[in-house]
């Protein structure tokens, strides 16, 4: 806190011609009179220099220290664990990459979790937002019962994915399961298999669970958007003789675009981390890890095998995609057409 | 009939359907595909409590429909042998402690962010922005030393102190803007009347921001109540254990008990479903905003 003390004498004064006045010592301690001697400025300098900004930084102090605990320190301090040989009592042995090469290399499972984890996240991005559109274009209307269809489509995301995982585990339970039942009232016994145990559906049974819950929130995303479209042009596309699939794709999509770029955002932003709780509580991983997915093949290996050194290496990479996915969607976001 | 099918009014879904398709059609179909979303979405639920009331044999061979006979007795096993009062209880404590350690820290933060100017406050906020985008999941395992070193680990406390932290800059972030759309006049005034700048915050300014401290509410406490992950990492004592936790125990220690399972699940999902139908209107509001205002 030694610094905004200091700050404001070595600051040169030429930078703030015009605004000393305030700050001369007679009225320094009467912000109230400073204020009322001189409107425009006084915004700027209502306080001396040392109190304001030692009550922004002490406003500052808890968030930061929160921040650099649980946040920064890990951050910095799991890039060095991925150096590192650990058990997690013993001291760290530095291994250089050693690490990375091993999962590049040797470790077959985590390449199967990779794959199962991009495909978890293209499969869920894609279809939770073309869904989440569809559905918000037909709840957009003035028209009987749409609010209750609203809120029933929006009512999974309110619930757990421990709750929802269960819930499906039970759902595609091959003996007293919803989806075979059903299947067999259908007449489509052909269909019917043990879901989740059935390495041909087992990722794709999850993946369905993971859109059931999110879609109800991606179509209030995108009905907010639609909402703010101005109805007067679509009523000139009609006269114009425009069909409904050039005013989709001429009006409506164009328009959504802000939208579109934070649902997408959201959705790519969860895919490759908020899997584990799914696949934990439906399949473990299995069977025969056609269903692991980074994290947990992470967990696996830190907590049941005590190999954190190489559990970081994991998380790290995992970290490395995560941002760079962000900041490049973000950044052509920011330098595309759409100024956001 | 030509010119009938003519006269459509040009509002009904002016972007999905053509203007050749009557409006009875149009209105046909679009009850048909919102009913059978609604169903699939809907019926898993009415399920889940049909099962939560039904005997085994019942279960087994009545897939579908809805008990043949009330077992109530599910509920009072499933409760007594789940813990389900000290893990609800656990839950309440962690999701409230954790949101008012994140509301007090993160608003305070963001009002300075906000409205002060100050070295350094550009980079403090390039920070935030930054780590707003890394989900905690990918720092697990330096987390838990850090979480172990601090000796917090296997303590509400601890767990606390991780959800705040890790939810702490995208809170800031979202606080910030509503922040910022609130004109400084009225803050200059009380200033001016020589108010500090903690008074200007507590009097002035959090009471006009309360839109957006309910939408940080419902968003992470939302996100805290329904946390796993987490949880499963730095809790490993039962009598610790918040809900979902809980449930997982559950299902893995007693094999078969299927009702059982129903009824717990039952049991802490309904509540949560009629608060939301209660509120849905804050809910889908906080959940949405929270969401788009990053």
């Amino acid at each position: 806190m030694g610094e905004p003390a200091a700050r404001p004498r070595v600051l040169p004064a030429s930078k703030y011609r015009g605004q000393k006045i305030i700050n001369t010592p007679s009225n320094r301690n009467n912000p109230a009179s400073s204020a009322a001697a001189d409107g425009s400025l006084a915004k700027r300098k209502r306080y001396p220099r040392v109190y304001r900004h030692l009550s922004a930084y002490l406003m500052m102090t808890p968030a930061i220290v929160l921040l650099i605990i649980f946040v920064i320190i890990p951050i910095l301090y799991g890039f060095y664990l991925s150096f590192h040989r650990w058990d997690g009592f013993n001291s760290p042995v530095f291994i250089g990459t050693r690490n990375y090469i091993r999962l590049i290399e040797r470790d077959d499972v985590f390449l199967k979790a990779v794959t199962n984890t991009i495909i978890f996240a293209i499969s869920v991005v894609l279809v939770k937002n073309v869904l989440g559109l569809f559905l918000a274009l037909l709840v957009n209307q003035k028209i009987k019962g749409v609010i209750f269809f609203r809120t029933a489509l929006f009512l999974p995301v309110t619930l757990s994915f421990v709750v929802i995982g269960l819930l499906w585990s039970w759902i595609y339970n091959p003996t007293f399961g919803l989806l075979n039942a059903g299947l067999e009232l259908l007449g489509l016994e052909g269909l019917i298999r043990a879901w989740l145990s059935d390495q041909a559906t087992a990722l794709g049974a999850i993946i369905t669970v993971d859109i059931w819950k999110w879609t109800g929130f991606h179509m209030v995303l995108f009905l907010a958007g639609l909402q703010s479209i101005p109805k007067d042009l679509y009523e000139v596309a009609i006269i114009d003789g425009a069909g409904a699939w050039t005013r989709l794709t001429r009006i409506t999509l164009p328009l959504l675009a802000p939208v579109t770029f934070i649902s997408v955002l959201l959705s790519l932003n969860g895919a490759f981390v908020r899997n584990f709780e799914l696949v934990f509580v439906m399949t473990d991983g299995g069977p025969n890890h056609t269903t692991e997915v980074v994290l947990t093949h992470l967990v696996t290996q830190a907590f049941r095998f005590g190999k954190l050194g190489y559990a970081s290496a994991m998380g790290f990479a995992l970290f490395v995609v995560v941002a760079v996915i962000a900041f490049t969607y973000i950044r052509i976001g920011r330098s595309g057409a759409y100024n956001f | 009939m030509a010119t009938a099918a003519r006269q459509t009014n040009p509002d009904l879904f002016p972007d999905l359907f053509s203007k050749h398709l009557s409006d009875r059609l149009k209105l046909l179909l679009v009850y048909a595909i919102l009913i059978v979303a609604t169903v699939q979405t809907i019926y898993p639920l009415f399920w889940m409590v049909f099962g939560s009331l039904k005997t085994d044999a019942d279960l087994f061979n009545n897939v579908w429909g809805p008990p043949r006979m009330m077992v109530w007795q599910n509920y009072v096993d499933a409760w007594r042998i789940a813990d389900l009062g000290a893990r609800i209880g656990n839950s309440i404590i962690i999701t409230v402690l954790s949101l008012t350690v994140l509301l007090i820290v993160s608003s305070i933060a963001a009002y300075a962010l906000a409205r002060l100017r100050f070295p350094g406050r550009g980079a403090i906020f390039l920070i935030i922005l930054a780590t707003m985008m890394i989900p905690p999941e990918v720092t697990v395992i330096p987390l838990f030393i850090v979480v172990r070193t601090l000796g917090i680990l296997n303590s509400r406390f601890g767990l606390v102190f991780v959800y705040a932290g890790t939810s702490m800059a995208f809170s800031i972030f979202l606080l910030r803007g509503f922040f910022m759309s609130i004109p400084p006049e009225l803050e200059d005034a009380a200033l001016v009347d020589g108010a500090n700048r903690l008074q200007v915050f507590w009097y002035v300014v959090l009471p006009l921001a309360r839109p957006g401290l309910a939408t940080v509410a419902i968003f992470q406490g939302m996100f805290f109540w329904n946390e796993f992950f987490l949880a499963f990492i730095f809790i490993r004592q039962a009598e610790l254990q918040t809900i979902p936790l809980g449930l997982v125990n559950f299902f893995y220690r007693y094999s078969a008990d299927w009702t059982l399972y129903f009824a717990a699940l039952s049991m802490v999902t309904i509540p949560v479903i009629v608060l939301y139908v209660a509120m849905q209107r804050w809910f889908i509001e906080g959940l949405t905003a929270g969401a788009v205002k990053s």
